[in-house]
């Protein structure tokens, strides 16, 4: 009888629940409204002084990076010729570069309809468990595959292409100070270690002479979910600390020594938002589009750097220089004045052999097209583009395909 | 002429019971195999359910054994895990949403059933039937945004001040944790414990109330020594299934309680439930042990549902004390 | 201590409709009033007054003046629940309270008025239960549950629950109406032998019964009191048309 009573209602609460989600508005802004605590919230306002210099900078180089990286690839290479014949590539995987593709794949489809590309954004670990068990054509990974895992995959193996660069900021929530916290490689892996516990700490105070630091417990803040966002943050951690790489080491989710957790770019942003002396890791792109509060790091040259699209761009670059053939390699904690330590790449994980000839062409076509032409859409979406450098690597990479 | 009558009236019989004998050959049977059907269909897909989460968790089983339960650790970087603190996690996040909601709830359900006035009845009711059916990630934004400052600066700070010896209130008030997740669960049931328990309430026959109104009970002596006990399985029901959404509850809890896996004495401290682990880690997970032990935890989920189910089920037979229990149940 | 009871011009209303007219009648001290009439003519509302009991109905509303033991029932300074603690009420369908065992059933109103003397209960179930012809059929079976009793028991356990208390005046609203015959004849027995010790007013339908146990009689039509009288006068040679229409079947 409750039950047939509660079915019988069920259609009266689903139209109403409008009206509830305006209610539940309605308290949310009343309450923020009478909440006057500064930190609480991140004002746009307070990370205007750090970014100007960097955008505008970011902006005309990498333009003009883009330009002659567009020109090498009309300047006619190999060149893949798409198919004729209307295919249908299906890919899954890292939600990170989700955004991206989908920018890429409407214009890719606008000029050259009889391609369709659909990509599910299943996270990273679900677009290796599809490749592996071969229900896609391609997938997306913010973090490479293990040779273990190499070996699991079909139709010959796997070829690594870097496709974007991740940049990871780090935001922080600290009542009177809206810019200019300056961190270091030991600084930062202390606080995430547990070592460092006060804002007021020695270390902390030594490298931000002009900040006046408050006597308040820090909160670490970091992703619950697994991610590549956390598989780059660690990867950095480890690089730049020993003791960070023998105690927790690196991936997509790990044993954290301290901190809470939120769940995705949003919780994380959210939580330190919420909590005052807190710190926390998010996507770049996600920090830009949200004016949050990011800080400055030390790099590996020593200079005190925001992150930044062109600063990533550099790092990657740099890691160009010694690359592997299969392109599986960090790129945290590069060298350059202007580099930005904590950068990861984004690949596309493509199969050696695609036994449907129309497919591998679509494929080979799609993906070169992907990190030359289809890199524009990169920086307006916050994204670091594919030095040259590796595009060329991709270029004899993507060759191999059978 | 009477004989007449009766064999009128006898022939009639035979015609009802020729017609009822069809409806016997033909839809009695129907009908018994199609809810047969059916009820088969539940068992099966809840047998395939198990049976996938069991091959799925097959090597985390086969790796960590029997103490994959009190295990406490849980890193994927060196694939060890245990699974101890998200239960204790999702069990005393849930105790403490249902120790709230209850009372509260039974008193709002009888105070819409037998105090209220009868035009306030019907809105309230209807807002808290509208309350039941927000979807849980409303009431998670609204915990991190409104719910969380307020407890941490009103609950949890007091707490800590004048209660911080005790264990349970020890450490820092960052208003993430423990209780924020409580009392959040709380909230998000109540509406629902609450509509049960006004159904159940309402279905109190009238001569029981007025039988102790007439032995000279006041309005409060009449909730709690004859609606109460008459209702108390139906309302024991209501808690359960609360209880029930409190344990399965994900993307708010998620949100407020600080997603560490870690066992802590104290409430004000962070934890991690069942569900929120799996819900967070399950897409990006790379390594296919992590994946088996995160099915594994949800095969654990299942398990404690299913034996908090049964010490319900125990508890209500208990409470109703055999056969008059089954009666006062309808 | 029996009391009787002096009713001035009640009315009593369900919402806007009037159920009772300007009902006037005294209810003697230890002697049974029997109240008669058509179906929906008011009789339970009218006893229902007399305890306080129509109010707890949503929307019923009474006016007039109840004499009892010197006070005006409803008199804006009386305590209802005081009021009902003194007149006693037995409901048509037996009502014993489900979850209590049949000693509890019978303990329920003193534990209820927060009785003090614990030692003196089981005295008083056992005393109760023996005025409700009970005891016998009970005594090896007080812990069980007072819904594992008969139709006919149970109506006698609600009347022992009602006797625990030690009421004044004891309403009853058809107390034998779902019984047989045999159980009937047991509370009429009982109601008889009751009226020594507390003063009865009962709803019944059956007019042998109100003949066999009845002092006095009442005769309601349509919410209004058509005649009042000894039973005796009432059955042999009333006073109105109407009740003696009523009596010898032609209507209702
Ligand atoms: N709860 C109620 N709400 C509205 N009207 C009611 C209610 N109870 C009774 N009535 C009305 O009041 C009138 C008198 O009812 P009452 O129950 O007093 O009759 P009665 O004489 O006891 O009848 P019966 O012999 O069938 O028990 C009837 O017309 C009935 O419809
Ligand atoms: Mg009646």
């Amino acid at each position: 009888m409750l039950s047939k009573r509660f079915s019988e209602k069920k259609g009266v609460k689903g139209g109403l629940l409008f009206l509830a989600i305006l209610m539940l508005a309605l308290l949310v802004a009343a309450c923020g409204a009478g909440n006057d605590n500064g930190s609480q919230s991140i004002d746009p306002a307070q990370t205007e002084t750090t970014e100007p210099t960097d955008a505008s900078d970011s902006t005309e180089q990498d333009q003009a990076e883009q330009d002659s990286a567009a020109d090498d690839a009309e300047g006619g290479e190999e060149g893949y010729a798409p198919p004729t014949a209307n295919v249908t590539l299906r890919g899954a995987g890292a939600s990170f570069p989700h955004p991206l593709f989908m920018s890429m794949f409407y214009d890719y489809n606008q000029q050259y309809p009889n391609i369709i590309v659909d990509y599910e954004s299943t996270g990273s670990g679900g677009g290796q468990r599809a490749l592996k068990e071969g229900t896609v054509d391609f997938a997306a990974s913010d973090a490479y595959m293990t040779e273990e895992d190499m070996a699991e995959v079909p139709n010959g193996g796997v070829i690594h292409i870097p496709i974007t660069i991740g940049t990871v900021a780090i935001i922080y929530n600290l009542e009177g100070i809206d810019t200019g916290l300056k961190l270091t490689q030991e600084t930062l892996s202390k606080i995430y270690l547990g070592e460092i516990t006060r804002w007021n700490d020695p270390l902390l105070v030594a490298d931000n002479p002009d900040l006046d630091l408050p006597d308040q417990a820090i909160t670490v803040v970091h992703r619950s979910d697994s991610s590549g966002t956390t598989s780059i943050f660690t990867d950095y951690l480890s690089k730049v600390s020993p003791e960070w790489a023998e105690k927790v080491g690196s991936g997509t989710a790990v044993d954290w020594p301290t901190g809470i957790g939120g769940n995705k770019n949003d919780g994380v942003a959210a939580q330190v938002a919420q909590t005052p002396g807190s710190i926390g890791y998010v996507e770049f792109a996600f920090a830009v589009e949200n004016n949050l509060t990011y800080a400055q790091l030390r790099n590996k040259d020593g200079y005190f750097v925001f992150p930044s699209l062109e600063a990533a761009s550099l790092a990657a670059a740099d890691a160009a220089a010694n690359m592997p053939e299969d392109t599986r390699v960090s790129l945290v904690e590069k060298g350059g004045k202007d580099s930005y330590g904590i950068v990861g790449t984004s690949w596309l994980l493509l199969y050696k052999e695609y036994p449907d000839p129309d497919k591998k062409a679509a494929i080979q076509h799609l993906v070169s097209w992907m990190y030359r032409e289809g890199q524009k859409h990169a920086e307006p979406l916050h994204y670091a583009p594919i030095p040259e450098e590796i595009a060329q690597i991709n270029d004899r990479n993507l060759a191999k395909i059978k | 002429m009477k004989e007449k009558m009766e064999a009128v009236a006898e022939q009639k019989i035979a015609i009802d019971l020729y017609k009822n004998g069809q409806n016997r050959k033909v839809m009695e049977p129907l009908f018994r195999w199609t809810s047969l059907v059916f009820a088969g269909l539940i068992v099966l897909s809840l047998a395939a359910m198990i049976l996938v989460m069991v091959v799925e968790s097959w090597p985390s089983i086969t790796t960590f054994g029997i103490r994959f339960i009190w295990d406490t650790a849980w890193n994927p970087v060196t694939l060890e895990f245990g699974a101890l603190p998200y239960i204790y996690g999702t069990v005393v996040s849930s105790i403490i949403a249902i120790l709230v909601a209850t009372p509260i709830s039974i008193g709002c359900a009888l105070f819409l059933t037998e105090m209220a006035p009868s035009w306030i009845r019907a809105p309230i009711g209807f807002l808290i039937e509208l309350l039941a059916a927000i979807p849980s990630i409303l009431f998670g934004l609204w915990g991190l945004f409104v719910f969380m400052p307020f407890v941490r600066e009103y609950i949890q700070v007091p707490l800590n001040q004048f209660f911080g010896f005790i264990p349970l209130f020890a450490g820092e008030p960052r208003g993430l944790g423990m209780l924020s997740a409580g009392l959040l669960l709380a909230i998000m049931i109540i509406p629902i414990i609450t509509a049960l328990a006004r159904d159940v309430i309402s279905a109190v026959p009238s001569l029981q109330k007025e039988g102790a109104l007439a032995l000279g009970a006041t309005k409060w002596e009449v909730m709690r020594k004859v609606i109460l006990p008459y209702s108390r399985v139906g309302i024991l029901g209501a808690v359960m299934l609360g209880l029930g959404r409190a344990l399965g509850e994900t993307m708010a809890v998620i949100m407020i309680i600080g997603n560490r896996p870690e066992i802590n004495l104290s409430l004000l401290e962070p934890g991690q439930s069942m569900a929120g682990v799996i819900a967070t880690q399950f897409n990006e997970s790379i390594h296919s042990l992590h994946v088996s032990a995160l099915i594994e935890i949800g095969l654990l989920l299942f398990l404690v549902t299913f034996l908090l189910n049964v010490i319900a089920r125990f508890l209500i037979w208990k409470v109703s004390g055999g056969k008059n229990g089954v009666r006062v149940v309808q | 201590m029996a009391k009787d009871m002096l009713v001035q011009d009640l009315k009593a209303w369900y919402g806007t409709q009037q159920i009772l007219k300007n009902i006037n009648l005294k209810i003697e001290k230890n002697s049974v009033t029997a109240i008669i009439g058509p179906s929906g003519c008011g009789k339970s509302t009218f006893i229902r007054c007399l305890n306080r009991m129509h109010e707890v109905t949503p929307g019923a509303r009474v006016e007039g003046k109840v004499w009892f033991d010197g006070i005006n029932l409803y008199d804006p300074d009386v305590d209802p629940v005081q009021i009902r603690k003194r007149v006693g009420m037995v409901f048509q369908k037996p009502n014993p309270f489900p979850t209590m065992s049949i000693f509890e059933n019978v303990a329920a109103g003193l534990r209820l008025n927060g009785f003090k003397d614990k030692k003196r209960i089981p005295e008083i179930v056992e005393r109760s239960l023996r005025m409700a012809a009970l005891w016998d059929e009970v005594k090896d079976r007080l812990h069980e549950s007072g819904m594992s009793l008969s139709g006919g028991q149970q109506q006698r356990l609600c009347i022992a629950r009602s006797l625990a208390v030690e009421p004044e005046i004891l309403l009853m609203d058809e107390p034998a109406s779902a019984l047989d015959p045999i159980a009937t004849g047991h509370i009429e027995e009982l109601i008889v032998e009751l009226k020594d010790k507390v003063t009865i007013a009962i709803v019944t339908h059956n007019m042998q019964q109100a003949a066999r146990i009845a002092d006095y009689t009442a005769f309601f039509l349509h919410g209004e009191l058509v005649e009042y009288n000894q039973t005796e006068k009432i059955f042999t040679s009333p006073d109105d048309k109407r009740t003696e229409d009523y009596l010898s079947g032609r209507f209702g």
